[in-house]
């Protein structure tokens, strides 16, 4: 079943690398790179809310701290975007190190609060500083391709949604961080370090993240620390894993392109009732986490896993 | 006397004010079955969580192979060969038995294949081995304690602490986890077992070590401290003449 799944995968990923042949409209592509982006974000957060359980409501500093470093590099020290794109995903993943020994200790929403005032403190520190540019934030060199940029956010999100499938599906990796998940004492007496692995599951959380924020900022050329630093990236993610099916990889994907979709369809069609997205977007959530606690996944028919792995 | 594979040296555990564990010293010898028995809050699970390494000695020494381990992470003391057991079951409730044993043998089978070959061992030994695609939640209590036993012995231990495997189970069920532990004990592996059952524990120590608030009273094989006044006391309190 998991084969045929992730047959299913790499045949969608194929179809995305066709869809710049199809799609001519500027517009249309950046729909199609914003909603790739989304991808990658709510499976980055996936990887701590679903595998290891914790929500984490600062994922938006790993976006950010990835824009500004790549930012920063470029304009500043005159790097190209490659290398500048990478270093912003070095630096996220350094910020899961330092912030991840005294907040991964905490459990459930004081988790939640101690990561959410962690991204809020970077914001404020964002916005004092002079080489970020403070609130008038930073502008790129422009680069006019949106084919460019489609494929680069597409190499970047695929890439990382299929290492996750390796490291969470196959390897001993994601079950070591299940088992934690769901009982850390007793995952210890099994030889397992949690402190170690939630470390891990982190950085794992935190480097694409950085990375795709690195491609956010040349993409859009303009970063100010409401764009890159404000809570959007958490809560919109949170809401597209917990809709999509939280603890697993195709759940978030599922879920960003159905909220990504509605939400595009919404501003296009009706963006004079604007009051009513948030209510629509609220009423989903709390009906999914109700009615469909494994998300829109949750509710396709899944065969016996009996006989899957006899 | 072969050497000993557990020294407790004057085990002190205080919580604050609170002695649980008070100068307690014994031994286990290789291969024996030594049961820790005690009247509700004697100490024998915070003794448990000393030796495992959940908490850290207060005062005193736990050798194990020789070696001090007072202080040593309980993973850690997974990889040096003790296997624990909680006496509140601690499955993985979300994931299928056969994940949680895989999850153990990770230990010793780092690969995933090679994990999974053993954890089938594990459950056919356990007598799991037909509910392994079953989410954990989903045992008896019987079946959950089973697991338990289960997932310590995936960690191919040379000594295992049993917390109360046997309480809340039914005669017949009793009856086969008496087995078990009799098994592993001809397998070579050494077990310290806590357990409130008597008619358990008596038939399958070779000796036992009796706490009373904290500290050792009795030690010796099941007869001998059957008869001991000070445990007679401690079970049953004295008589006023």
């Amino acid at each position: 079943m998991r084969d045929r799944r992730l047959a299913g995968c790499v045949l969608a990923f194929a179809a995305t690398l066709l869809v710049p042949a199809v799609v001519h409209d500027t517009f249309l592509l950046r729909v199609f790179t914003e909603a790739v982006m989304w991808i990658g974000l709510a499976v980055t957060f996936d990887v701590l809310a679903g595998y290891a359980g914790y929500l984490n409501f600062g994922h938006s500093a790993f976006f950010g701290i990835g824009a500004y470093t790549t930012a920063i590099l470029m304009v500043r020290a005159g790097w190209h975007f490659a290398p500048a794109a990478a270093a912003g995903g070095a630096a996220a993943g350094l910020g899961a190190l330092v912030a991840g020994f005294p907040t991964l200790r905490l459990k459930g929403a004081y988790f939640a609060i101690a990561t959410w005032a962690l991204a809020r403190a970077i914001q404020q520190i964002v916005l004092m500083m002079d080489i970020t540019g403070g609130p008038d934030g930073m502008r790129l060199p422009a680069l006019l391709s949106p084919r460019f940029f489609y494929y680069v956010m597409l190499g970047v999100a695929s890439v990382t949604f299929f290492a996750y499938w390796f490291l969470l599906e196959r390897a001993p990796f994601g079950l070591k961080l299940k088992a934690v998940r769901e009982d850390e004492q007793g995952a210890k007496a099994l030889g397992l370090n949690p402190t170690k692995l939630k470390i891990q599951a982190f950085i794992l959380s935190a480097v694409p993240t950085g990375i795709i924020g690195g491609v956010f900022a040349y993409w859009v050329t303009f970063i100010d620390p409401a764009s890159t630093l404000g809570d959007l990236v958490s809560d919109q993610a949170l809401v597209m894993v917990v809709f999509g099916g939280m603890g697993t990889l195709i759940g978030p994907v599922i879920g960003a392109v159905l909220i990504f979709a509605f939400k595009t369809l919404f501003w296009a069609y009706l963006s004079d009732y604007e009051v009513l997205y948030l209510i629509i977007l609220g009423a989903v959530i709390a009906g999914s986490v109700v009615f469909l606690p494994d998300g829109v996944l949750g509710m396709l028919p899944r065969r016996k896993e009996a006989g899957n792995r006899a | 006397m072969p050497e000993p594979i557990l020294v407790l040296e004057n085990v002190t555990k205080n919580f604050g004010g609170l002695t649980a564990v008070n100068e307690v010293s014994f031994q286990v010898r290789p291969k024996e079955i030594m049961g820790l028995i005690g009247p509700n809050g004697a100490g024998k699970t915070t003794l448990f969580n000393v030796i495992s390494g959940y908490y850290a000695p207060s005062r005193g020494k736990v050798l194990f192979r020789g070696k001090d381990i007072g202080g040593k992470t309980p993973y850690a003391l997974a990889g040096r060969g003790i296997g624990r057991t909680f006496q509140v079951v601690k499955p993985f409730p979300g994931l299928s038995v056969l994940e949680n044993v895989i999850i153990a043998s990770f230990l010793r089978h780092p690969k995933r294949a090679r994990a999974e070959e053993h954890a089938w061992k594990i459950l056919e030994f356990t007598e799991l081995a037909d509910r392994a695609h079953q989410s954990a939640s989903s045992l008896t209590l019987a079946g959950r304690k089973r697991l338990e036993i289960g997932k310590a012995l995936a960690l191919e231990p040379t000594f295992l602490l049993l917390d109360e495997v046997v309480a809340g189970l039914n005669p017949t069920e009793v009856d086969h986890t008496i087995e078990l532990i009799l098994k592993l004990r001809d397998q070579g592996i050494t077990i310290l077992i806590v357990e409130h059952i008597m008619r358990v524990i008596m038939r399958i120590s070779d000796r036992l070590v009796v706490l009373n608030f904290g500290q050792k009273i009795a030690e010796g094989p099941p007869g001998e401290v059957a008869k001991d006044p000070g445990v007679v006391e401690a079970y049953l309190g004295v008589e006023k003449a």
